[in-house]
């Protein structure tokens, strides 16, 4: 612990080395910043330029001002529409994926030996492209799938699935919960093997039982994980597209519209690139504030403490 | 050239056209590539926008006001090329006109019609429909085919695929008028209703879901799960070929019986991007010969846009087919559109489960999506 001021002492009093290293380091960064510049920030700059614009992808572009975002607010029931879809979608799916991924996870880490064997299967969603996965789904979930073929066994006469308003949203959250839990489960047991089973054993002598150890010491020390998951967690399940783009098209009715849906719809299908760079701004202030939120929450929530 | 390449019979009729021009030409070549047709009118948008864009791109009669920003007027060539646009299909020439300018050159004209498997009319005691055939008719049949796990009717999701849109045609209706969108009128109002309640209230058909292709009622149909199916004679060589049963054709359903013929025809264009304009214009006069047109529709079922090139198509084909086909080119209309045609077909298939369901009315999702496509 007392290496790094050392050398911080010893840089500052050799002010050519540090430019040799400021130097270096600007060459290592450079093709990481060179992209950040030419895929982010440009385009950052540019959708918000266009998002002032009425501007179809073939044509010239016409300046509105705001006009894009005062339609979003207060002209398109749609987007009120599919926001609430959003909303829903991120509050359901990051709940039950936080979970049943700190069940499981912890269910796995009790298992030993056999514990990898199985992360690794849960695991195998997340890393099969998600486009056989909902073309997968979509197949089961039909009205004559195997899901309801599966039902009819015991008499059920199964429900449409992806065609009835009051059920199809749930079907795309737990295909999604589905695909993505195994993400959670391999972060959460890595923080599962931190935890020094000395705290465990020690917490054991004390008299705590099974409830109070996993509440008491097992969730606070891995917070820090759990954390870092339910960030990433809500901010993925904000650009949901692929599930209601391939299982439902957004419908019945709008049931299903997410917002990135209705972007992509509005950018390249209805060529409204000016309205679609608005709405993604919307999302990109939506998730910078929910973002915002949980991190002013931190130093609350969250126990650095090892 | 750009195009939709849904299945292997999309490739297989595409691969016809580059074999019957060899024939002339045998260094003629066309190399493919392209999306589903549910993709196409989204993504032939973006990749002409990209660099080493194909200069041939395909389009439709119904799509052509949508697509006038991607592609270039074609009469300057037609004129210094001695081309006699007369020879092809006046509604398809009239489709493929945008603001006074021709915009593709027709290799079909492809009035839809009613499919019905012949097998399973039969079975279940109904006549086969012919030139004449009335929706109290229809609906009688579809309820008689509706038995033992059959449906009376295949039905896809789509508003151009129907079978709302070809019935509201053949009733002399339409989505469109003046050049301007108007999709609530009555008669297509009532027409689509019509639709719906084949599937909602009598229960003649399973309800679509929004995703499914058209292959999906296609399938239901050539597997034998479903009597009847409206769709275009491009699909004829697949739909005659593979379902389980023998098919035959009819007219379009009508209140009078009379129907109107709904031609959905396709062409070539040249994207606005093409270096050598020129070249492609030659290139796509090579494939619309009456020759090639004409052999396609022998070999793939696809009607020629060439009227003289018609008789190659119906050479091999059962009479009453052909007649009905003949009696749909002379009384149809060509499907024209608006420019936000795409957004009306994507909204129309999400809400159209709604529709087929009875959860909402025609009126209420022609009025959505009326307002949304402002």
């Amino acid at each position: 612990m007392t290496a790094l001021p050392t050398l911080a002492v010893k840089n500052a009093k050799k002010p050519a080395r540090v430019t040799g290293h400021g130097k270096l380091a600007a060459v290592y960064l450079a093709p990481g910043m060179l992209g950040f510049l030419i895929f982010i920030v440009v385009p950052l700059v540019a959708s918000l330029v266009i998002s002032l614009f009425d501007w179809p992808l073939f044509g010239a572009p016409k300046f509105v001002g705001l006009d894009n975002y005062v339609r979003m607010l207060s002209g398109d029931p749609v987007f009120w529409t599919v926001l609430g879809n959003t909303l829903f979608f991120a509050v359901c799916y990051t709940v039950l994926n936080l979970v049943l991924a700190l069940a499981l996870s912890t269910w796995l880490h009790s298992l030993g030996g056999w514990g990898p064997f199985f992360r690794v299967l849960f695991f195998i969603p997340v890393v099969t492209p998600m486009v056989a996965n909902a073309l997968v789904w979509r197949l089961m979930l039909t009205d004559d799938g195997v899901v309801n073929s599966f039902l009819a066994n015991f008499g059920i006469h199964g429900p449409s699935w992806l065609s009835d308003s009051q059920l199809a949203m749930g079907s795309l959250i737990v295909m999604s919960v589905w695909q993505g839990i195994g993400y959670n489960i391999i972060v959460l047991g890595a923080g599962l093997n931190g935890i020094s089973p000395n705290l465990l054993e020690a917490a054991r002598i004390d008299g705590a039982g099974a409830l109070q150890r996993f509440f008491r010491v097992v969730l606070p020390m891995l917070s820090p994980s759990l954390f870092f998951c339910t960030v990433m967690t809500i901010i993925g399940s904000f650009k949901v597209f692929t599930q209601p783009y391939l299982l439902t098209l957004g419908g019945p009715g709008e049931s299903t519209n997410t917002i990135v849906l209705y972007l992509y719809r509005n950018g390249f299908s209805f060529d409204k690139l000016g309205y679609a760079s608005a709405l993604a701004w919307a999302l990109f202030v939506i998730v910078m504030l929910i973002t915002a939120l949980q991190f002013s929450q931190q130093k609350r929530l969250v126990n650095y403490d090892n | 050239m750009y195009t939709w390449i849904t299945n292997e019979s999309d490739r297989a009729q595409w691969q016809a056209f580059v074999d019957a021009a060899k024939k002339k030409d045998p260094e003629f070549n066309l190399t493919l590539e392209g999306p589903s047709f549910n993709d196409y009118w989204t993504k032939v948008k973006t990749r002409l926008s990209s660099s080493g864009a194909p200069c041939i791109i395909t389009t439709q009669a119904a799509r052509a006001q949508e697509l006038k920003d991607l592609t270039v007027p074609l009469d300057d060539m037609v004129k210094s090329n001695n081309v006699d646009v007369s020879m092809y299909n006046k509604a398809m020439i009239d489709g493929l006109t945008v603001d006074g300018s021709l915009r593709g050159i027709p290799y079909d004209a492809e009035p839809v019609v009613l499919y019905y498997n012949k097998d399973l009319l039969a079975a279940a005691g109904v006549k086969e429909p012919g030139l004449d055939y009335t929706t109290t008719q229809f609906t009688q049949d579809l309820k008689a085919l509706t038995k033992d796990g059959v449906s009376g009717l295949a039905v896809p999701p789509g508003f151009g695929s129907g079978p709302g849109l070809p019935l509201a045609f053949a009733n002399g209706n339409g989505p469109v008028k003046d050049g301007k969108l108007d999709l609530t009128n009555e008669g297509l109002v009532k027409d689509q209703q019509f639709a719906f309640d084949l599937v909602a209230k009598d229960k003649v058909g399973n309800p679509p879901q929004a995703s499914d292709g058209t292959d999906v009622p296609e399938q239901q149909f050539m597997s034998g799960k479903a009597a009847m199916i409206i769709d275009g004679p491009w699909m004829y060589e697949t739909l005659t070929t593979k379902t389980q049963g023998k098919v035959g054709i009819a007219v379009v359903p009508s209140t009078s019986g009379k129907s109107v013929g709904m031609i959905q025809g396709s062409a070539f264009a040249i994207a606005a991007s093409c270096k050598d304009k020129e070249a492609a214009f030659k290139n796509i006069m090579k494939i619309t010969t009456p020759e090639v047109v004409g052999a396609v529709g022998a070999a793939r079922g696809t009607v020629p846009s060439v009227e003289s090139a018609v008789k190659d198509w119906a050479g091999n084909k059962p009479a009453a087919d052909v007649s009905v086909v003949e009696s749909l080119l002379k009384s149809g209309r060509p499907l024209v559109t608006t420019p936000n045609w795409n957004q009306v077909e994507t909204n129309f298939s999400q809400y159209s489960g709604e529709g087929f369901r009875g959860s909402k009315s025609a009126r209420e999702i022609f009025s959505t999506i009326a307002n949304s496509a402002k």
